[in-house]
């Protein structure tokens, strides 16, 4: 199948909106360029709505409006939605033992009328296919089968693939059996094993049917006993293997919802215990009162700098040693220390002079000398009061000048200390600020969860998968005695039927059926088996092509395969297993889940269309441009929605491989990130013929360092 | 020696001139709120000191404090707690006036002091000013370099 045309109306943005498709084998691409916002993901939701109708719409259709959001209610209120589609399938068949291929192309048209007035409600859409020649169209029935036929609705979501969603088949924040399922579930699809199930399924029945002939053959006798029971243990066995799905589907869901659970646990432990964080906290608390405590002394210290001591001997040292030398002149002319006066008295008392001469009144020299040391007595009293404060401020001031307390350069010696102790206790103070702010941020941070409530719930969730296993096993026991018991009785029934005339057809027609059964299971392996291992090969193969000599990722990644439990591996350096989801970047990742669709469309060889939306999101360089063209190379037909940031570097394989280039604009983006005003008052997507080098009025966007500061306003 | 030592201006007022009154409260701490590094001064008698030590540092003269109309902020009782403060003034007037004698008239000291704070006063109040941290950091340098040295030599 290839697509050709669409065109859509009143499909939400796309009002009136018809695209052509490269359907030329040699250029087979078609770019649809649009920024976000500008209809990429409404187009594959309309193409996917076209073919296969509200199933394939976001949930199921429900609570998904079709209509344009601003339809002017007041004008009408039915809103007719319409999708129409022309594809072509090319028919292979030999006419005279040489292969003759046969074009025959198709026009899909489905429609729906949504209800705008009031409660929003659609009809159920009617679909209509026509097959297309050259003298007009004419109407096939049943075109759902046929459109089931070429393109299965199991495939849609690999055909029609949204690049992140894509992503669904290795991330992370899935149970392990989800991706297992998803991968399964691509894979059953693409190869017919869900076909085969059924016929396997089928042939079971038939099995029932020939063994109740059986019964009735022998009616009354052992042979009698042995079918009936036979009969019974075919039905427990089908009641047991649906109730061992069911199981199994329960396991998977508890299963995801106990990861889910781990993984908020995780989340919260990560971001820190809240007792824990608010311990820490007081502590820092603490620590931060004890600094801003030590930080309040050294201020003070650095205070008293300015009422101490030293600073005025520092200051004033010239000056000090001006005045002091007066009161040294002073101490060396004997006039301090201040004890003239009760040595001249002592020596009157004595009647002796220091000097040896006497001073005794009886004695003519003696009265003269005694006269004079009583006049210098008299006039050292008249200064006693001075030489008092004097010689108290030689004796007192002296440390000023020299002295322990007050050597040379003591202030700025006590500064030097008192700066660096407070440099220090502040560069704590802030370091213990900043833990401080970083814990309460940790704690606002902290979800409102109750981690105890979270663990109580995990606990219950492993509960119930555990006993799902438990239940699984339980029942896969039962199948298995079961199975066993009917070996022996379809052992003893056989024998017992070639006793008998009338049991041979019957043995024959149980013997077909076994062997049909045999043959099916082996197709079933084979298919696991072979098909598997080609479609895990072919994902390898494109996969490395894609990331190439990727500088990042290159050295570390060696291979990926599809395991035959249906997990997606990837293997690093000695084979060690790396996580697709965390040992990947995004480019590898991307790369990872296209190779796997691709190699899957090239297996199961059904020839459809690609339309992938946004697949080079996160990726640049040489694997974006390496996924481009492997791509090109692995698709039938490709369609691919692109942003204006995804073509960048990719133009010249584009130039190659391209045979529809065009554009679509969201005029609402005008006047932020349109340059001209479209002139449009509808909300809805226009298209210009601008390829991927071209710009016109309508599609002119500003550079996005123009954008920048108006998205800011 | 604070126990023995009588206190010459025990009963003097000390004054200054009332526009530099201002300069007293917002750098001298208070009360308990105080910011210390925007007040790096524990009590006024400590920015009064400091100016007159600056003035005799920068060598300045006196000011006639009398053309000024003051305002008491302190008196002489003060010096009891540090008699260094008195044989400091006792060495500033000595240095000054080359007068040994004028030990034994406090008034004149105290005088010659308040003259020397008029004329260093503006000085500190630059230094606290000029920078750009805060004022107790400024005044630090400040004080650094006039003692010939800078903050972290």
């Amino acid at each position: 199948m290839r697509l050709l045309r669409a065109k859509f109306e009143n499909f939400r943005l796309l009002r009136d909106l018809e695209l052509q498709f490269a359907s030329d084998l040699d250029r087979n691409l078609t770019v649809i360029r649009a920024a976000n916002e500008s209809g990429k993901t409404t187009i594959l939701h309309a193409l996917q709505w076209a073919l296969y109708g509200d199933a394939a719409l976001p949930g199921k259709g429900a609570d998904f409006r079709l209509h344009p959001i601003d339809w002017d209610t007041n004008d009408i209120k039915r809103v007719p939605v319409t999708a129409t589609v022309e594809f072509e399938i090319t028919t292979h068949r030999q006419v005279s033992g040489k292969p003759r291929e046969t074009l025959r192309q198709y026009r899909l048209v489905r429609s729906a009328f949504e209800n705008v007035d009031g409660q929003v409600y659609r009809t159920a859409s009617t679909v209509q296919l026509f097959a297309l020649s050259d003298i007009g169209a004419d109407p096939i029935d049943a075109p759902e089968s046929m459109i089931n036929e070429e393109l299965p609705p199991e495939l849609r979501e690999v055909f029609f693939t949204d690049g992140d969603r894509a992503l669904s088949f290795i991330e992370a924040d899935v149970a392990q059996s989800t991706k297992r399922e998803r991968v399964q579930g691509a894979i059953r699809s693409l190869l017919g094993l869900g076909v085969i199930d059924d016929a396997i399924k089928h042939v079971r029945k038939s099995v029932v049917e020939v063994n109740r002939k059986a019964k009735q053959v022998g009616r009354g006798s052992e042979l009698d006993k042995i079918a009936g029971r036979l009969e019974y243990i075919e039905k427990d066995q089908v009641h047991l293997e649906s109730s061992l799905e069911d199981a199994k589907q329960q396991f998977s869901a508890f299963e995801e919802k106990v990861n889910k659970t781990e993984r908020k646990i995780a989340v919260v432990l990560q971001k820190g215990d809240k007792e824990g964080l608010q311990k820490n906290r007081e502590d820092v608390q603490h620590e931060i009162k004890q600094l801003d405590d030590q930080l309040k002394a050294a201020n003070k210290d650095h205070s008293a700098l300015f009422r101490s001591c030293s600073i005025v001997t520092d200051l004033l040292a010239p000056l000090f040693t001006r005045a002091y030398e007066k009161l040294e002149d002073l101490h060396d002319q004997g006039k301090i220390p201040n004890t003239t006066v009760p040595v001249l008295q002592d020596r009157l008392s004595a009647g002796v002079c220091i000097c040896g001469e006497l001073l005794n009144s009886n004695n003519p020299g003696g009265e003269k000398r005694r006269a004079h040391i009583q006049k210098l007595i008299d006039d050292s009293q008249r200064a006693d009061e001075i030489q008092e404060i004097i010689t108290d401020l030689y004796y007192s001031a002296r440390p000023l000048q020299t002295g322990e307390d007050n050597r040379p350069g003591a202030w700025l010696e006590d500064y030097k200390k008192v700066v660096e102790r407070r440099d220090g206790i502040q560069e704590l103070r802030d370091e213990a600020g900043r833990k401080y702010r970083a814990l309460e941020m940790q704690l606002d941070e902290l979800p409102e969860t109750d981690i105890q409530n979270l663990r109580a719930t995990l606990r219950q969730y492993k509960e119930q998968r555990d006993r799902c296993l438990l239940k699984s096993s339980s029942i896969d026991t039962q199948l298995r005695n079961l199975r066993d018991e009917q070996e022996g009785l379809e052992s003893k029934r056989d024998r017992l039927l070639r006793e008998q005339q009338k049991g041979a057809r019957i043995l024959a027609e149980l013997e077909v059926t076994q062997d049909v059964t045999k043959v099916l299971q082996s197709a079933y392996e084979r298919i696991t088996n072979d098909e598997l291992a080609k479609v895990s090969d072919l994902m390898n193969s494109i996969f490395l092509e894609m990331i190439g000599s990727d500088p990042e990722q290159g050295a570390i990644i060696r291979r990926a395969k599809i395991s035959r439990e249906f997990d997606i591996i990837v293997y690093g350096p000695n084979e060690r297993t790396l996580n697709p989801d965390r040992d990947l970047n995004g480019a590898s990742r991307r790369a990872l889940t296209l190779a796997f669709i691709l190699a899957l469309t090239k297996i199961s060889e059904v020839e459809a269309p690609n339309v992938i939306d946004t697949p080079l999101g996160m990726t640049s360089g040489y694997v974006k441009r390496s996924i481009l063209r492997t791509t090109i190379q692995k698709s039938a037909q490709l369609v691919l929605l692109l942003t204006h940031d995804e073509i960048v570097g990719c133009e010249e394989i584009i130039d190659e491989a391209a045979g529809e280039v065009f554009t679509l604009t969201n005029p609402a983006h005008y006047p932020k990130m349109l340059v001209n005003d479209p002139c449009v008052s509808e909300r809805k997507i226009l298209r210009c013929e601008c390829n991927h080098r071209e710009e016109c009025q309508l599609c002119q966007r500003r550079l996005d360092m123009q954008v920048a500061p108006g998205m800011a306003s | 020696m604070a126990d023995r030592y009588f206190n010459p201006f025990q009963a003097i007022d000390i004054n200054v001139p009332v526009e530099f009154h201002k300069a007293f409260i917002r750098y001298c701490q208070g009360n308990a709120g105080t910011i210390i590094d925007q007040s790096p001064f524990p009590r006024m008698v400590d920015l009064w000191f400091l100016s007159v030590c600056v003035a005799v540092r920068l060598d300045l003269e006196p000011t006639d404090i009398s053309k000024y109309n003051t305002k008491k902020i302190i008196d002489g009782s003060i010096f009891s707690s540090d008699p260094w403060r008195v044989h400091t003034l006792m060495l500033i007037a000595i240095g000054k006036t080359g007068d040994v004698q004028i030990v034994s008239e406090p008034r004149k000291i105290i005088s010659l002091a308040s003259g020397l704070v008029v004329s260093g006063l503006p000085k500190v109040i630059e230094m606290l000013k000029n920078g750009n941290s805060d004022p107790i950091w400024n005044l630090s340098d400040a004080i650094s370099d006039l003692l010939g040295k800078g903050r972290f030599s």
